[in-house]
């Protein structure tokens, strides 16, 4: 028998990006939280400068429980499954948002409605054939305070292209209306990202510095920010703004290491509390209320294992939604050879020159063939492993004298632009447990099931043009543009809890609560219906922050 | 498969830093693989090659225990004598190179984690045992792990600095 705590307000699984913004306002509000978190605290001592530690062997988590459990892939139903060997997010007080790269976008007004809007320019058809996407039950304008909360509380540096419909296009003039200019000033250019922002404007679009939680004003640019966290604390990672901020308050414990394996639930369907695994012995949390937020893969896979009398096909699945409307984002860019050194060895991908021209429906997709669109972005940062493991573009042969002439000139005047293409759920796409494979506690892994897909394939291979057309007027002599390829175990991993009003294809409600369990909210792009062009945890984050508001408002009913 | 309590694995689930083998000369066929290193990025007039840089130290603290990499370093030694009746390490280059170029073409995966070692070993921080010297950083003017950058650090064609020191020194 599991050791029962005393109950609390609130139990949250998961202190990551979304979980760990969350705590904050349910703090503030009073509630006793007790926060079960998988990994521990991280400090500035364990980020190095070391490519091989921190990229190459994905070795930043200190406890890789993750690594555990990496999901397993396949294209349709009956195919075989593949699984790699690292699993891309993070275990830490403080999550993936320790490792990321910390663009902080936030979405367009479009992709909130995408159903309606595709439908009334270029009708019903054009919506992608099989794709369940469906309007979120809120609109921009209902996130927008939010998104203006979490850009000061947790800390996001840019430049504002449309102050309540002032446009101004030092900015991002494609953006919605914000209330008011990010606190900080976007993060400075580098030679590179002024040529190419230079460039963007010779061509007629309009270019802009991409938002960052990184604080301006400190960050050194020192180039390992790529899954490498942050030596001097101006990445603004859940770890060093919201959850510190909640512990101050005295109404947030933490128990790290601790590995959720259960959320419980009472005869009455209601969410009783979380068992969970800690230094060898099992505990039962009770709890009044349970906030799931360990990320698309685990929330999923939490509520599919959590089987029970009143749900037995996985907690709130009695509708069988949980893990439909799943999605990874496109994330297929291009690569580009100079004649001269472009020098991109230091910097932080967030130190990019980004266009959305091309993103969403910000340009007429008639006679496209494909809905949505990709926001290109080259950028710095650059490894000298990675670097010499260049593509040769034809020119040399990969190995022998050669091959170590041509990277000695070349390791320096190569990059590839980061690209994130729109992405649809489809029925034929889902996330359910695997037949086969386990984790070392016996628990079957998450199965990934995703296809390719005729929509996404063309909107890639037409920003792709679109990068290469940016490259070479930069001054490339060689450009690849990649056959796209559909995502695999996503960093950017979308839907599995979609929310929706409609119970029968949702399984959070407009509020991010359990339509078929009350007391139970679920956090993290797995409640997000569409991805639109862009990085998901600001969205991901003003969720979040919303339904921690929601909670404390409804707190005497719930 | 051994059947495991729940309790019991979490219990033993700690991470265990794999210890760095000093002694990286006594892996099998540790004279191969840094030949064979050595041709993938060989030394000439732009620097050090594989061997000089240690990359094969490097590649022996992965391999130790990863017996099907191990056997088929000696498939490389088998072709050699096939070919030539002569070990590999005492071929001639070009020799080395052909013998290298079927392995490539016939036991694919091996020969791109050999090239993919041999990179590490060459590009990594030198405190995992290769890229001595610097001699990889040098190779590709990288110019060095900072722990911060100025924007004269950043510009376009401007040579840097080069910084030559581990990122693991002070730890
Ligand atoms: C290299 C990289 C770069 C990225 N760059 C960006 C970017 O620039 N911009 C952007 O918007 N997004 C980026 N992302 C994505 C971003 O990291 C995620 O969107 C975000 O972290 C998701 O937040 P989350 O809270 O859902 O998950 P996480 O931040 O991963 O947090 C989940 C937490 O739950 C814990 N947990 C999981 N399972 C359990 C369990 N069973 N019991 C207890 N605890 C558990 C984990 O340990 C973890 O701490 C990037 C991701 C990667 C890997
Ligand atoms: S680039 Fe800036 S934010 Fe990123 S790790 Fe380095 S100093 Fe921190």
């Amino acid at each position: 028998m599991p050791i029962k705590l005393k109950p609390v307000d609130v139990a949250i699984v998961g202190l990551g990006a979304a979980g760990g913004v969350a705590v904050l306002p349910l703090a503030r509000a009073g509630l006793k939280i007790a926060a079960i978190e998988a990994g521990t605290w991280m400090n500035p001592h364990d980020f190095r400068p070391d490519e091989l530690h921190n990229n190459v062997r994905g070795l930043l988590t200190s406890v890789p429980k993750a690594n555990r459990e990496v999901p397993t892939v396949r294209d349709a139903p009956g195919a075989p499954t593949r699984r790699g060997a690292i699993h891309p997010m993070m275990n830490a007080i403080g999550g993936t948002s320790i490792h990321y790269w910390a663009q902080s976008w936030r979405l367009n007004p479009w992709d909130f409605k995408t159903r309606t809007e595709v439908t009334k320019r270029y009708g019903a058809a054009a919506i992608p054939r099989g794709s369940t996407v469906e309007d979120w039950p809120i609109s921009y304008d209902d996130l927008e305070n939010y998104y203006d909360t979490i850009e000061h509380e947790v800390g996001v540096s840019g430049k504002a292209g449309n102050i309540q419909g002032r446009i101004d296009s030092a900015g991002n003039v494609y953006e919605a209306p914000r209330r008011r200019e990010y606190p900080m000033p976007a993060l400075r250019g580098s030679g590179f990202t002024d040529l190419m922002m230079d460039t963007a404007k010779q061509l007629g679009w309009k270019p802009f510095r991409p938002p960052a939680a990184i604080n301006s004003k400190t960050c050194a640019y020192h180039g390992y920010c790529d899954r490498g966290g942050c030596h001097i604390n101006a990445k603004n990672s859940t770890a060093v703004t919201t959850i510190p901020a909640a512990l101050k308050t005295k109404n947030l414990t933490i128990f790290d290491l601790a590995h959720a394996t259960r959320i419980e639930s009472a005869p009455d369907g209601r969410a009783s509390g979380v068992t969970y695994i800690r230094n060898g012995k099992e505990y039962f949390q009770p709890a009044r209320a349970v906030l799931l937020a360990s990320y698309t893969y685990e929330n999923t896979r939490l509520l599919l294992l959590s089987k029970s009398k009143p749900y037995p096909r996985g907690l709130s699945n009695n509708h069988g939604q949980v893990g439909k409307h799943y999605f990874g984002h496109w994330q297929n860019g291009v690569t580009a050879l100079f004649p001269f050194d472009i020098n991109v060895w230091y910097g932080t991908p967030a130190q990019a020159a980004a266009i959305d021209d091309f993103a969403d429906d910000n340009y007429d997709h008639t006679g496209l063939g494909f809905i949505g669109g990709t926001t290109l972005q080259p950028h710095t940062e650059m490894h000298p492993i990675a670097s010499a493991n260049m593509n040769t573009f034809g020119r040399a042969p990969s190995w022998g004298a050669k091959w170590k002439a041509f990277i000695h000139e070349n390791a320096a005047r190569h990059t590839s632009a980061y690209m994130q293409t729109s992405a649809f759920p489809y029925e034929q796409t889902f996330l359910d447990l695997d037949d086969e494979v386990r984790d070392p506690l016996g628990d079957p892994v998450c199965r990934v099931t995703s296809g390719p897909k005729e929509n996404e394939s063309r909107a890639v291979a037409y920003a792709q043009k679109k990068m290469e057309e940016w490259f070479r007027a930069a001054g490339a002599i060689e450009v690849i543009r990649p056959q796209a390829n559909p995502p695999g175990v996503s960093t950017h991993a979308y839907g599995g809890t979609r929310m929706g009003d409609n119970p029968e294809s949702n399984v959070v409600d407009r509020w991010g609560f359990a339509h078929e369990c009350p007391n139970l909210a679920i956090l993290g792009a797995s409640v997000m219906g569409t991805s639109g062009a862009r990085n998901p945890t600001l969205t991901a984050q003003a969720l979040s922050w919303r339904t921690a508001d929601r909670l404390i408002a409804t707190w005497k009913s719930i | 498969m051994k059947k495991l309590t729940r309790r019991t694995v979490i219990a033993s689930a700690t991470l265990v830093p794999v210890a760095a083998i000093r002694s990286a000369a006594q892996i099998p066929h540790f004279a191969i693989l840094e030949a064979a290193a050595d041709r993938i990025l060989p030394p000439d007039d732009l620097g050090p090659g594989a061997k000089q840089a240690g990359a094969a130290n490097y590649i022996a603290t992965v391999v130790a225990a990863d017996q099907p990499f191990l056997n088929n370093l000696s498939l490389i030694d088998d072709e050699s004598q096939k070919r030539f009746h002569k070990s590999f390490v005492d071929l001639a280059p070009a020799d080395q190179d052909s013998v290298l170029t079927h392995i490539e073409s016939t036991a694919r995966p091996f020969f791109a984690r050999l090239r993919q070692l041999t990179l590490e070993g060459m590009f990594a921080d030198p405190s995992y045992g290769g890229n001595r010297q610097f001699a990889g950083w040098d190779l590709i003017r990288y110019p060095g792990p900072r722990l911060a950058v100025s924007p004269e650090e950043q510009k376009l064609r401007d040579p840097i600095k080069p910084v030559r020191r581990s990122a693991n020194n002070a730890h």
